[in-house]
């Protein structure tokens, strides 16, 4: 068990923290979902990243190698899914305040 | 191995906190977002376990569910966006 692994994780959890106090702040849903997704997708890759140094068979590093770059493919592709079906569907952008929900 | 414990204990939290604001949301889209969330925290919380009991199967079911959950979002997107309207 690194110490590198012990810090990268510890950065991790801030992010996390940030992203359930970014859910619960904002009004607007639109930024409500930039937050979310952005702050989630950065604290799963530094997570998966700080486990690549603790680990020291191949079997396990070739599967976490994958697993970084499915992720780092697949969660922009499904925030933007989610936020092009509320943007025709029917919610309005917002331009002036956090009034409309 | 106890910082593998702790994170382990705060994304079991983040998910519980998640899965309220779930229930709160006041239009659709805000539910399928935090659908989404708890699947990537369900994939982390996967792989930490995964690491911690020196298993090499759960990786697996990682990559497997990571697979099912982005189906689920893009799928589960488009249906509402076609056929059923919420207002």
């Amino acid at each position: 068990m690194s110490i590198v692994t012990d810090i990268i994780l510890a950065f991790s959890w801030i992010f996390i923290v940030f992203g359930m106090i970014a859910v619960f702040k904002f009004k607007n849903m639109y930024s409500r979902i930039l937050a979310a997704t952005t702050i989630d997708t950065v604290a799963s890759l530094l997570m998966l990243i700080a486990l690549f140094f603790t680990v020291d068979n191949f079997k396990f590093i070739i599967r976490i190698i994958l697993l970084i770059l499915f992720l780092f493919i697949t969660n922009p592709i499904s925030s933007h899914v989610i936020i092009r079906s509320a943007f025709i569907t029917g919610i309005p952008v917002s331009t002036g305040g956090e009034k409309n929900e | 191995m106890t910082f593998i414990l702790i994170s382990l204990i705060i994304l079991g939290v983040a998910m519980l906190i998640s899965f309220i604001r779930l229930l709160i949301g006041p239009t659709i889209w805000d539910r399928i977002l935090m659908l989404n969330l708890v699947s990537i925290k369900v994939i982390m919380f996967v792989v930490l376990l995964a690491i911690y009991q020196n298993n090499l199967l759960l990786l697996d079911i990682a990559l497997t569910y990571g697979i099912i959950g982005f189906l689920t979002m893009t799928l589960l997107s488009k249906f509402i966006m076609t056929g059923g309207r919420e207002k």
